[in-house]
């Protein structure tokens, strides 16, 4: 009947939304418009990205055990429902062709300069739609071990690093325009907090979704201060050329030289973006996949996994011509054309079953 | 089932075509390794020279070898180094131009030195620094070195026991800057205070002498020998070695080294600085707070050494730490360059005056007053307690 049967305990849950969050943002620094505030700006955004994740896990508590396709068509029947459940279903088919973009930029940046971009996609897809068809429940296995790795992989590239920091690099606090700041602080909460909204589809898988929220909480918030601690670490050791450089982060690893002997370890944060770029595109990629077999009623979400991820493939070549354009659209575009998916859809939705009084489902499932 | 068995089994066949790594590979003596790189720019015609120094790899590993007769490879001084210079109009311009005419394929990651001739310094280093940071093949931490002539004639020059001319300067730099006499500049830190409002970037600078070398020979030598300032990206003057070291006083640079005052030298254990800067009615006050702890090496006086004696080390220390700090304060102010970084601890402390300090800064920083305040203390006079003469 169901077209996922795995299930997911809430701890699990909390480190896939890491895994997710750190998507892109390991190499592509967020806040870094608000130069050395930047850990300011990421701290507001989370903020406003546990708001956003108020407003989404508010809706999956109304409606236990259903993904956002079946609660649009709960909320506002067959046809307007799934109108809109197309319009999520681009977004998250969107969201995984920019991370792909992103995934492929830098690795042709930095690592393959040779290997055409193609090449790397259809790799990374391969994984992402093994991953994909195995169902939730594996993704969320291994994003213990990976998301594990990724933090000891940053600690560890902290310290290393320690020597070359100079802390009053981040002083003065607060030393650009409020408005810039919460510009700045709007687009975090949107990249990467509040591209959670994808666990929509996710949500309803889990073991015990009661726990849902304070599950979505905690991973939103133990990422969001990883995120303050490396754009600290990143602006101590970069000073201004921190809004400079495209990829901070990366640079930063490559400064650490402990005693001529170990250098050159910026490569782990190339493989911190591999594996948790994976966690975003399969996520982005599974609600997709899931929603669309969702609307047209499939028996099965499989057959549809590979025609979308060759498409998805093909939009991440596409939709972005090069690396000016997608930080462009990533500073001044993105934050507002996520807004109607990431707050307006679940709010609205959220609003109107109210207004129907559509009863709470699911409240007595275990 | 079966069907399952062919397609996995297909896809085992197809997928090593693809990721079976290194079908790019590039071979260790196909590659030209750049050790050092110099930028020089024609002053008429705006051209510029790339000077590239390449490692032979195999020459290294037959120099290392063959140490014992040193006197055969002298007569061939660049046996594990190859120079080559290409000129163009760009810096990417003479990098292509080289890459047509080399046997191999340059090869970055291993950069030591950027070495940038004087000439070319004093014209604008701004596209120089553009195309190291824009190619990912660059590293943030290869070092900056001025050359007192042209970078060419720098690279050029096989100085002292490294077979790889470029790793040997390097290496002296690292240990000039860790004896505390002139500062050590990676690109990064370059480039942080050329992007800094105020702040003047700074570069070692490094000149060529003569000595007598073996057989009445007269050989060639790098020697660092000041401290090269810009402003913006043009170089506009340089410090000495007094003021170089006034220079790493204050900006809390100093790690070991000695302080010579008339009878006595001392050895530096820890020195620390604090510059503190101050805002009364419009003007600024600058206070360089030095904290510093010596061991006395050698001392020609005839007194005991009690601790009277000592207190007055103490003070001649003071006095002579303060003076090479204020020798490098009045050039930086002759220059208009704020090589400390003073702009930037007044952006710090005073957010809100700033705006209007900043517009104003190449007026206000040949006239701010700063005051030098050293506090020192001598730890150890080593193993004999009293003097070795009697008066």
């Amino acid at each position: 009947m169901s077209l996922e049967n795995g299930k997911i305990s809430s701890f699990q849950l909390s480190v896939l939304i890491i895994g997710f969050i750190f998507g892109a943002s390991v190499i592509i620094a967020p806040g870094q418009g608000a130069g050395h505030d930047a850990w300011m700006a990421i701290a507001l955004g989370l903020t406003e990205g546990l708001l956003i994740a108020w407003i989404f896990t508010a809706l999956a508590r109304h409606f236990k055990g259903k993904t956002l396709v079946e609660i649009n068509s709960l909320v506002y029947g067959k046809i307007l429902g799934n109108f809109i459940s197309v319009l999520f279903i681009w977004y998250l088919f969107h969201l995984g062709a920019l991370v792909l973009n992103n995934y492929s930029r830098f690795l042709e940046l930095e690592l393959y300069p040779a290997t055409p971009k193609t090449l790397t996609l259809i790799l990374i897809m391969l994984v992402c739609a093994s991953s994909v068809r195995r169902g939730i429940e594996v993704l969320a296995r291994c994003s213990l071990i990976l998301v594990t790795l990724t933090i000891l992989m940053a600690i560890f590239d902290t310290l290393l690093v320690v020597p070359h920091m100079d802390l009053h690099n981040l002083l003065p606090i607060l030393d650009i325009p409020i408005g810039k700041l919460l510009w700045t602080s709007h687009a975090t909460a949107i990249f990467p907090f509040g591209d959670a909204v994808a666990f929509l589809m996710v949500l309803a898988f889990v073991n015990k979704p009661e726990k849902g929220r304070s599950a979505v909480f905690k991973g939103v918030l133990i990422a969001g201060l990883v995120l303050i601690g490396v754009a600290v670490r990143n602006a101590a050791v970069l000073g201004q050329m921190n809004a400079i450089y495209t990829y901070p982060t990366y640079i930063t690893a490559q400064v650490i030289d402990v005693g001529d002997v170990l250098t050159r370890v910026e490569v782990l944060v190339a493989i911190n973006l591999i594996t948790m770029g994976f966690f975003k595109i399969s996520v982005a990629y599974y609600g997709a996949v899931l929603g669309l077999a969702q609307v047209f009623n499939l028996r099965s979400y499989r057959p549809i996994i590979l025609p979308i991820g060759i498409l998805m493939v093909i939009l991440a070549l596409t939709n972005v011509s090069n690396t000016a354009e997608m930080f462009d659209f990533a500073n001044n575009g993105y934050p507002i054309y996520t807004i109607p998916f990431q707050i307006a859809i679940p709010l609205i939705t959220l609003l109107v079953a109210k207004l129907r009084k559509l009863p709470q489902i699911g409240g007595d499932q275990a | 089932m079966k069907g399952k068995q062919g397609f996995v089994l297909i896809l085992l066949i197809i997928i090593p075509v693809f990721i079976s790594g290194c079908w790019d590979s590039i071979e260790l003596n196909k590659l030209s390794i750049i050790s050092g790189l110099g930028w020089d720019v024609d002053a008429d015609t705006g051209q510029v020279t790339l000077t590239f120094q390449s490692i032979i790899p195999s020459e290294t590993k037959g120099a290392a070898g063959s140490s014992g007769d040193g006197g055969q490879k002298r007569g061939n001084p660049l046996h594990t180094i190859q120079l080559d210079s290409s000129t163009g109009s760009s810096a990417y311009d003479a990098l292509n131009r080289y890459s047509q005419h080399s046997s191999r394929r340059t090869f970055y990651q291993h950069t030591q030195l950027y070495i940038l001739g004087r000439s070319a310094a004093e014209q604008g280093i701004y596209p120089f620094l553009d195309s190291i940071a824009r190619n990912p093949i660059n590293r943030p931490n290869v070092l900056m070195v001025v050359s007192e002539k042209k970078a060419r004639d720098i690279l050029s020059i096989q100085d002292g026991m490294e077979s790889i001319q470029a790793m040997g300067m390097a290496a002296e730099i690292k240990l000039s800057a860790e004896y505390s006499q002139y500062p050590v500049v990676t690109y990064l830190e370059f480039a942080q205070r050329l992007l800094s409002e105020t702040t003047a970037p700074l570069a070692p600078m490094v000149g060529i002498i003569e000595q007598a070398g073996p057989e009445g020979v007269r050989v060639k030598k790098t020697r660092i020998n000041g401290t090269a300032v810009f402003k913006g990206d043009k170089m506009i003057g340089h410090l000495n070695e007094e003021e170089s070291r006034g220079l790493l006083w204050a900006i809390n640079k100093i790690k070991k080294g000695f302080v010579i005052i008339p009878g006595a030298n001392l050895e530096i254990v820890t020195a620390k600085s604090k510059i503190i800067p101050e805002l009364q009615d419009e003007k600024i006050k600058i206070t360089i707070a030095i904290d510093e702890e010596s061991n006395l090496l050698e001392y020609d006086g005839h007194r005991e050494i009690s601790s009277d004696l000592l207190q007055d080390l103490e003070k001649g220390q003071a006095r002579e730490i303060e003076r090479q700090v204020m020798a490098a304060v009045e050039k930086s102010q002759a220059l208009n360059a704020d090589v400390f970084g003073f702009g930037d601890t007044v952006h710090r402390k005073y957010k809100k005056e700033w705006p209007v300090l900043k517009a104003r800064w190449e007026d206000i920083y040949p006239y701010i007053e700063v005051v030098v305040k050293v506090k020192t203390h001598v730890n150890e006079i080593g193993e004999i307690n009293k003097a070795l003469m009697r008066d």
